[in-house]
């Protein structure tokens, strides 16, 4: 009897632990730099010589996109809004999470996609532009960066830290009304109250996130799932994690509600 | 008789408008005079003995530089220590009788300003300061600190209203910020951004980008 309660709690115990444990999606990299992520290379080793040049001009496009890949762009956006630190950060969609994905089958055009269509579609949608061609420096530039990124990641396997994360459905329907006062305490700071981000000295510093210069509604974020993903684990900037996921939930609702650029 | 109609319609509009210029004037001017010689009232002493009048500060004690921050910030910055929520010794004893409009047009005089910097007072260490590039321009992601520029603004120059530029910013100052942020009372920062990076900063981590900053120069 005494031994049987003994094991009860001792399950118990480890239940608890486990819940514990599985509990913090928010350690998402420890502070000893060991990580349960894909780790991609150091950016001091892109290699010198023509193919290094070009994940350089890929990584330039990639933080600087209106001034390095102007004809395409149609707001104030740059890739790095939304792949955070230069598309290295886990659960801010990572090139090295999408590299290896790539091509594939997508039922948003209902084809098979290869890597140059899926980036030529964030010019169209994210960046509300007109897509790059094909055999463009452009593509050819931000192709061989995600290709250095993704050195090493195994080819085919769907990484954790890829893409956005995939929050539980909310308890109660996202509301924009909420969401607007999430908005104005948490986000406003930065991106403005009318969501028309900040500019520094003539420069996008916070981007825009609705209205005429931001994303349109073609775009992965316009739909409330994928940014509510996005705002969780990323905003505001180093202080993810820190909205609950109703919060979340909410705040994208209300950012999808306001007007933005129709999908084209 | 269109144009004498006219000229009595928008006569109170010029009047108006001089006035409101004049009254501009007269706040920085009332600006000015509290940067020279404080506003009478006790404790309040010169910003000038720390800030300079061209509000170049002074890196030998680390008086901030805060000419060219915008009048948003300067005033919510003094605010702050009144209300005890930014940590600063110093300060909280001379803005403690400031009134709303003497902060108002004290913050309007230094943001008009653009002295030339006012050069620190010790050479930067090389080392730290190719540190200090990479944390300002790329980050520490590993401890989830993003680039010192995203908020700053590329090249530091800050994000108006409220992010302040830091470029050109004494060395003294921007390390006791960090440091008073992580281990002190300065507790103003708009949900703990400041605090929760500053923090997370090794000792070596926040010397270097305190070095970075001080290197450049300030915005204009």
């Amino acid at each position: 009897m005494i031994q049987r309660t003994l094991f009860q709690k001792g399950l118990l115990l480890i239940l608890a632990l486990g819940l514990l444990t599985s509990g913090s999606i928010a350690s998402a990299e420890s502070p000893e730099g060991t990580s349960r992520f894909f780790s991609p290379p150091p950016e001091d080793s892109i290699p010198s010589g023509p193919f290094g040049d070009l994940v350089r001009k890929g990584e330039r496009i990639f933080t600087q996109t209106r001034k390095y890949a102007h004809p395409y762009v149609g707001n104030d956006l740059t890739c790095e809004s939304c792949h955070l630190n230069r598309g290295r950060k886990a659960y801010s969609a990572p090139l090295w999470g999408a590299y290896v994905l790539y091509p594939r089958y997508r039922k948003k055009n209902h084809r098979v996609n290869t890597l140059e269509d899926r980036i030529r579609g964030c010019f169209r949608f994210s960046m509300n532009g007109m897509p790059p061609p094909s055999d463009s420096e452009t593509i050819k530039a931000l192709v061989a960066y995600s290709f250095w990124m993704s050195r090493g990641a195994p080819v085919g396997e769907k990484l954790t830290g890829r893409g956005m994360i995939n929050l539980e459905s909310p308890k109660r329907t996202p509301d924009p009304f909420s969401g607007k006062k999430v908005y104005a305490a948490r986000c406003a700071l930065c991106h403005g109250l009318h969501g028309q981000g900040r500019k520094s000295h003539g420069e996008t510093a916070f981007p825009p996130v609705w209205g005429a210069r931001s994303f349109n509604q073609g775009a992965g974020l316009f739909k409330v799932s994928k940014l509510a993903g996005f705002i969780k684990m990323n905003m505001p900037l180093s202080k993810g994690d820190s909205l609950t996921d109703q919060e979340a939930w909410d705040v994208a609702a209300y950012i999808d509600s306001q007007p933005r650029p129709k999908k084209p | 008789m269109r144009s004498i109609i006219l000229a009595v319609l928008f006569l109170p509009v010029l009047f108006f408008w001089e006035g409101e210029k004049a009254m501009a004037d007269d706040l920085v001017a009332w600006g000015k005079h509290i940067a020279e010689a404080g506003n009478g009232k006790p404790g309040n002493t010169a910003c000038m003995e720390c800030h300079r009048l061209t509000g170049g500060g002074m890196p030998s004690i680390g008086g901030p530089r805060i000419a060219g921050q915008t009048m948003e910030y300067i005033s919510r910055e003094i605010r702050e220590v009144q209300q005890g929520k930014r940590y600063g010794p110093v300060m909280a004893g001379v803005v403690q009788n400031l009134s709303k409009r003497d902060i108002q047009a004290v913050a309007t005089y230094y943001s008009q300003l653009s002295p030339p910097k006012v050069s620190d007072i010790h050479t930067p260490s090389p080392k730290l300061v190719s540190l200090g590039k990479q944390i300002a321009h790329r980050g520490l992601w590993k401890k989830n600190i993003p680039a010192c520029i995203q908020c700053h603004g590329q090249n530091g120059y800050g994000v108006p209203p409220l992010f302040p530029y830091i470029a050109g910013q004494n060395r003294t100052y921007l390390l006791q910020q960090l440091l008073s942020y992580a281990f002190l009372k300065r507790k103003d920062d708009p949900q703990g951004l400041m605090r929760g990076i500053a923090k997370r900063l090794s000792t070596e981590e926040r010397k270097a980008v305190a070095e970075y900053f001080s290197s450049l120069s300030p915005p204009r």
